[in-house]
């Protein structure tokens, strides 16, 4: 039995995955102070449901895997260790001055953001490397000893170290790390070269200081969430989720906390990619999860979830950047809750206000006055009112249809119902665009994938979104409302090692680079060897950043065979190279030579042979019953309302149709055409 | 036409304009475009009417894609599916010689002209006189030396044609980087060319034409809205530009004569009342002189108006030929027109605004460019080959704002902090040079309720070989003006730093050889303070000093504030020290 836990801002969600595949899901309510209490109450659910005591049924787990925000909330709210900053000579302004950069060209209201660490906690060391490794100053360890009083004095509880070019020549980081450890036993500290060896300070710093701020709360926090774990009866291994759509030991989350912070929206993506494959056959998708106040796109391309090293948590410029590669998600502020507003030049406008579940959508009678995407679907008739979150809720219609009228219909003169259409038409332009942005950047043809939708909203405007970007079909799995669980079941073990050498194909060094390759895999196989042991089986890639000589900006380009040994290698990476670049950009330069400034390697363990997940119990059945129901094209029209469980595979439901359960609503268009698989997705031709 | 229809495809047009920017910013070669940002992309009308850009640099776009799309069509023998034409000819809408545009007509299936889209990127060499884009010295055009196109077809069924190709790669430094940049323009226009005609494809040719008309109304409302909402007023500010070579002994004085009318809801500036072009390449082309003054405007105003050809009907703006800030006669140079004294007029266009309505406008921008956002050029000893290129180590100058602190990386007025800031190591791989420090110099900024940039201090010289210099820094004499009893900040300068520890003054405008062992310093220009000092946070200014961007001295003497032995705020001392000061 496997568990997969899922911390988020007002639940804590729970999926159990039985030995036969099958899955239940559970949820609790999240308790901030103490968020493993919430991950205990969670498991309390379930073993009542199972009508076992809990200790029987957490006696009964192999895996608990675990995704938590509590390192992004206490970066977000400040909470985060006292932490210093040590940095090359000259060049303590590295936090603050960032990589420049700005958006919302007229827009002078915003503040220029605040440095990770204040200047008054940073400190600069005479010492220096250069770019090939030699050093054109020793590092003066007496100034060392000096910063490590001040450390004491100022009780400092952590301390990032980047120094430059510590990339080519670690000897001056290591140092600074000797010290430390002798006069500085208990401070956790963290080391750019050793965590991050890319080029672009920056972004190393940012990654140290960040990483080091969050050791003591996340090692408090692994710590505790594995003792009571195994205080109430848990044996076997818990294992939380990363950034790059992999899980790693508890243990190694509290060493490494920087690979945690973003683990919620990378999962996604990972399930995605599942039911593309297995219910579209194609391995292009974009992936849509739509949560209450944003809406999250992520694309697979060729089966690879595609990574980005622009990471902000927070806008970019203004947001802090985290500087490792992540899953490339985007997001946009649009969800149930967005608020839909008339500017002064009489323009109807769809967020990027929100009132999120709190007061929430006028018609929740919490005291929202601002109408909402969420009032706009009710309005239409594709919510139903009384089964709204499986009947949980009882909602103000009257409420809701006022305030569309005032707000928005009266001073367009729309009546209310096309009104509400208005709102879901410039919400699905909005989302659309977010699409447009990540699909141009990743070189991919909306027209030539299927689109995945997740999140309890997404059944929404799916179908018109699909339409809007002329994809093939939307694909919603059964348990799309949980998307992000059902991807951590799926996750593998994972690690990557990084290298920093440079190479170029003009006169390439096939010693130097094989010596990179050779030393990143050997950390792979003890990483399979060691974490990874007891799996199904292992699997390292070897990828390299890459660029044209004449090219400031880099791309990730897979190694075929594993291996640069030889010439034959080498021309293979050429060609792969350049193949890459023209479907990222559409032109390749074959005069141009290459250069090679980072190397990667990820090994995946994996822990589960049938990543598919099936619901234990499809509770609803059923005959369809009917509802009225608004759309553009045809005004008001009598919809056939289908209980999502009761829907035999391979029958043809044709839109206008609404698709319910108690997670989620899906709304098939008028011209749609939506059919059940036998693995339980629901799949629609738009 | 239904406004759901107009929000809708206003969205789609902006979604235009961003999937050309993506496209270019992806695809270009040089880092004057991939780190600097120093392009954009937009679509006017088949008139020539702006109807959207991409998000970018604001001296860019708001005024000169209208010229250059006019006389697109003018010139032309008659537009075709498949035709693009370069333009980067100052007497023909472009800001300066170094942004070459591509223009592409979008055709419906008629034949008939319905948009047009302009991608326009600053180039890394455009076949100067000398190793850089910004040839400040020249006495016009011909010692400038670049090649002009003033609106010539480089495409035709698109297929490029060979014969420009082959002119471009004998007079420019950088052929290679030049073609890429290139076919990244050229890729960005199809795009655009493509997406407008799927969606033209949709909705309808005269659907599109319909939107562009009712979007120019609607934009025209807000911009009334806006203007409406501030108080009526005139005010004359100026701005001088520090002495180069081939201008006044005194600099360039820039004269800007503001009106805000709210009962007509206009906004006047006149640009008249300024000297004659100079023999220098500073004076501004005609794209630039009414973009500077309007950058100055749009920065003072409601910041959600829509910048295009209907919010532009309720503006004023009266230049006059052969007007250093004005419309320049062929064969004056305009080469330095982006930056120097475009920021010279946008910037005391934003003070005015300030001066005439409070809690609206901007102080003044800091200027630039400094040498450490020079062009570089030598030869490298790694590979015996020469190499050239702007770097971006260092720029600060953001003003304080109404409400807000300054934006310290805005670089300039006319970038708005666009650009990228240089990693020491990416310039250290690529050049033979090395960056000893790049530091804020304490108690350079513009002092006020809000206050300006800081100056950056930049030291950086070339490694096992002789590395020269380009700049063209302003505001050294001149330094960045605050408003409503706002201070100035600290100005530019720039020094030779010698191995035996002495240093060396250099000029604002030059192109300085360093030799091995020896450092150049760059010192940027601040930004100006808005509000009165004493008026700021005394919490604020506590920060200030506990973080070091003052000193306790400057903090009691300027912002009249004492702390005490922990660093708080001493609000007794404090309030006497400010209402002494205003007995």
């Amino acid at each position: 039995m496997r568990f997969a836990v899922d911390t988020g801002g007002t639940f804590t969600d729970l999926v159990v995955e039985n030995d036969d595949g099958s899955c239940s899901m559970f949820k609790a309510r999240t308790t901030p102070e103490d968020p493993v209490a919430g991950v205990l109450d969670a498991l309390g659910v379930a073993a009542e449901a199972f009508g076992m005591p809990r200790e029987d049924l957490l006696s009964r787990g192999g895996i608990l895997i675990h995704g938590t925000t509590h390192a992004i909330n206490a970066i977000i709210t400040g909470r985060t260790a006292k932490t210093a900053f040590i940095t090359t000579e000259g060049h303590g302004d590295m936090l603050v001055l960032r990589e420049g950069g700005r958006a919302d060209t007229f827009n002078f209201t915003q503040k220029f953001p605040e440095p990770y660490v204040p200047r008054r906690l940073t400190f600069e060391v005479p010492e220096r490397i250069y770019a090939d490794g030699s050093v054109i100053k020793p590092l003066d360890t007496d100034s060392v000893l000096n910063i490590i009083e001040a450390l004491k004095e100022k009780q400092v509880e952590a301390v990032g170290v980047c120094l430059l070019w510590s990339i080519a020549n670690s000897d001056h980081e290591e140092q600074v790390a000797a010290l430390l450890e002798e006069h500085l036993p208990d401070v956790p500290y963290t080391l750019s070269h050793r965590l991050n060896p890319a080029i672009r300070e920056f972004r190393r710093a940012s990654s140290v200081v960040v990483d080091a701020s969050l050791k003591p709360m996340m090692g408090r926090y692994m710590r505790s969430l594995e003792g009571r774990l195994r205080d109430a009866g848990f044996n076997g291994r818990t294992l939380v989720l990363t950034s790059q759509a992999g899980v790693i030991d508890a243990a190694d989350a509290a060493e490494a906390p920087i690979h945690i912070v973003n683990s919620g929206p990378s999962m996604a993506p990972v399930a995605g990619r599942f039911f593309a494959g297995q219910d579209s056959g194609i391995s292009d998708a974009i992936i849509a999860d739509t949560g209450g106040t944003t809406y999250d796109v992520s694309i697979v391309r060729n089966g690879r979830i595609p990574t980005s090293r622009e990471t902000w948590i927070g806008p970019r410029y203004r947001g802090i950047m985290i500087g490792l590669p992540w899953i490339d998600v985007r997001s946009v502020g649009a969800g149930g809750g967005s608020i839909a507003w008339i500017d002064s030049g009489g323009l109807l406008h769809v967020g990027p206000q929100s009132a999120g579940s709190d007061p929430g959508p006028v018609a929740y009678g919490k005291g929202g006055t601002q109408p909402t995407v969420t009032d706009a679907s009710l309005m239409l008739g594709h919510i139903d009112p009384d089964f709204f979150l499986g009947g949980s809720m009882s909602l103000d219609l009257d409420a809701a249809e006022n305030a569309i009228r005032t707000v928005v219909a009266e001073p367009l003169g729309l009546d209310v119902a096309s009104a509400s259409d208005a709102i879901i038409t410039i919400a699905t332009e909005s989302m659309v665009q977010a699409i447009n942005d990540i699909t141009v950047n990743q070189g991919i043809d909306p027209q030539e994938v299927v689109l995945v939708g997740g999140g309890g909203a997404a059944g929404l405007n799916s179908v018109r979104i699909a339409r809007r970007l002329g994809c093939r079909q939307l694909v919603i799995p059964e348990v799309g409302a949980a998307l992000s669980a059902a991807g951590a079941l799926m996750s593998d073990l994972k690690a990557e090692y990084y290298g920093a050498f440079f190479a170029t194909t003009a006169d390439f060094n096939h010693e130097g680079s094989q010596k990179v390759l050779d030393g990143l895999g050997e950390r792979c196989r003890e990483f399979a060897e060691g974490p990874g042991a007891n799996s199904f089986g292992s699997r390292t890639e070897f990828r390299v950043s890459a660029r044209y000589a004449t090219q400031v900006w880099d791309i990730e380009v897979p190694l075929r065979g594993n291996s640069l040994a030889t010439q034959a290698d080498v021309d293979g990476f050429i060609e792969d190279f350049h193949a890459a670049h023209k479907a990222l950009f559409s032109f390749s330069d074959p005069a141009s030579p290459i250069e090679i400034i980072g190397w990667t390697a990820q090994v995946s363990c994996s822990f589960s042979e049938t990543p598919a997940l099936r619901l234990a119990s499809n509770e609803e059945s059923g005959e369809p019953r009917s509802r009225k129901t608004y759309f553009g094209d045809t005004g008001w029209i009598e919809s056939k309302v289908f209980p999502f469980g009761s829907i035999e595979p391979g029958v043809e439901i044709k839109g206008p149709a609404i698709i319910e359960n108690s997670f989620t609503t899906i709304v098939v268009d008028p011209g749609a055409i939506a059919r059940r698989k036998p693995t339980g997705t629901l799949v629609i031709d738009v | 036409m239904n406004p759901v229809k107009l929000s809708l495809l206003n969205h789609r047009f902006e979604g235009v304009a961003q999937s050309m920017a993506n496209t270019l910013l992806r695809t270009g070669r040089s880092g004057v475009l991939n780190i600097a940002r120093d392009f954009s992309c937009c679509i006017t009308t088949a008139e020539g009417d702006l109807l959207v850009a991409n998000e970018g640099l604001p001296i860019h776009v708001l005024s000169g894609p209208d010229i250059m799309a006019r006389h697109m069509v003018e010139l032309s023998t008659g537009l075709k599916r498949g035709d693009a034409y370069l333009n980067n000819s100052p007497y023909h809408g472009c800001s300066h010689a170094a942004d070459h545009t591509i223009l592409v007509p979008v055709m419906d299936d008629e034949g008939r002209h319905r948009f047009t889209v302009l991608a326009k990127a600053h180039q890394a060499d455009i076949g100067n006189s000398i190793p850089t884009t910004y040839h400040g010295s020249a006495v016009d055009v011909y010692e400038e030396g670049a090649l002009i196109f003033p609106s010539v077809k480089v495409q035709e069924n698109y297929e490029t044609n060979e014969d420009f190709v082959r002119m471009c790669r004998m007079r420019i430094r950088v052929p290679d980087q030049w073609w890429g940049d290139f076919l990244a323009a050229l890729g960005s226009a199809r795009i655009g060319e493509q997406e407008i005609t799927a969606m033209a494809n949709e909705v309808g040719w005269d659907t599109l034409t319909e939107f562009a008309s009712e979007w120019f109304d609607y934009s025209e409302r807000r911009m009334i809205d806006a203007v409406s909402s501030l108080p009526a007023g005139k005010a004359r500010r100026s701005s001088t530009h520090d002495h180069f070579p081939g201008t006044p002994e005194d600099g360039i004085l820039v004269n800007v004569d503001v009106e805000i009318d709210p009962d007509d809801a206009r906004i006047r500036v006149d640009l008249t009342d300024n000297m004659d072009c100079l023999p220098c390449g500073l004076n501004l082309s005609e794209a630039c002189s009414r973009t500077a003054a309007m950058v100055g405007i749009f920065n003072s105003i409601d910041h959600t108006v829509p910048k295009n050809a209907g919010s532009f009907r309720r503006l004023d703006i009266r230049l006059r030929e052969n007007c250093v800030v004005g419309i320049p006669r062929h064969p004056t140079s305009t080469s330095v027109a982006t930056t120097n004294v475009a920021d010279r007029v946008a910037n005391p266009v934003q003070c005015a605004i300030a001066d005439i309505a409070e809690g609206s406008g901007m102080a003044e921008c800091g200027a630039v460019i400094p040498p450490a956002v020079g062009v570089i050029s030598g030869i490298s000893p790694r590979d015996g080959k020469p190499f050239i290129n702007q770097v971006f180590l260092g720029m600060t100058g953001g003003a304080g704002a109404p409400t807000t602190d300054a934006w310290v990386t805005v670089g300039h007025v006319g970038n708005a902090g666009f650009c990228s800031l240089d990693s020491v190591e990416l310039d250290e791989q690529r050049q033979p040079l090395w960056v000893r420090s790049r530091k804020l110099v304490p108690d350079s900024e513009g002092a006020g309720k809000f206050k300006g940039a800081p100056s950056i201090a930049v030291e950086f010289g070339p490694v096992g070989c002789d590395l020269s210099v380009g700049y063209v820094s302003d505001g050294m004499h001149n330094p960045a003006k605050g408003v409503r009893e706002g201070h100035q900040a600290m100005g530019s300068n720039q020094f030779r730093l010698l191995p035996d520890g002495g240093r060396e003054q250099l000029e604002g405008c030059a192109q300085v050889t360093l030799n091995d062992g020896e450092l150049i310093l760059s010192i940027s220009c601040g930004g100006g303070g808005y509000g009165p000092p004493q008026e700021r946070e005394p919490e604020a200014v506590a920060r200030d000093v506990a973080e070091g961007w003052i000193t306790p001295e400057r903090a009691e003497q300027i912002y009249k504030v004492r702390l005490d032995a922990n660093g708080r705020p001493d609000m007794e001392a404090t309030s006497r020290l400010r209402s002494d000061f205003a007995a």
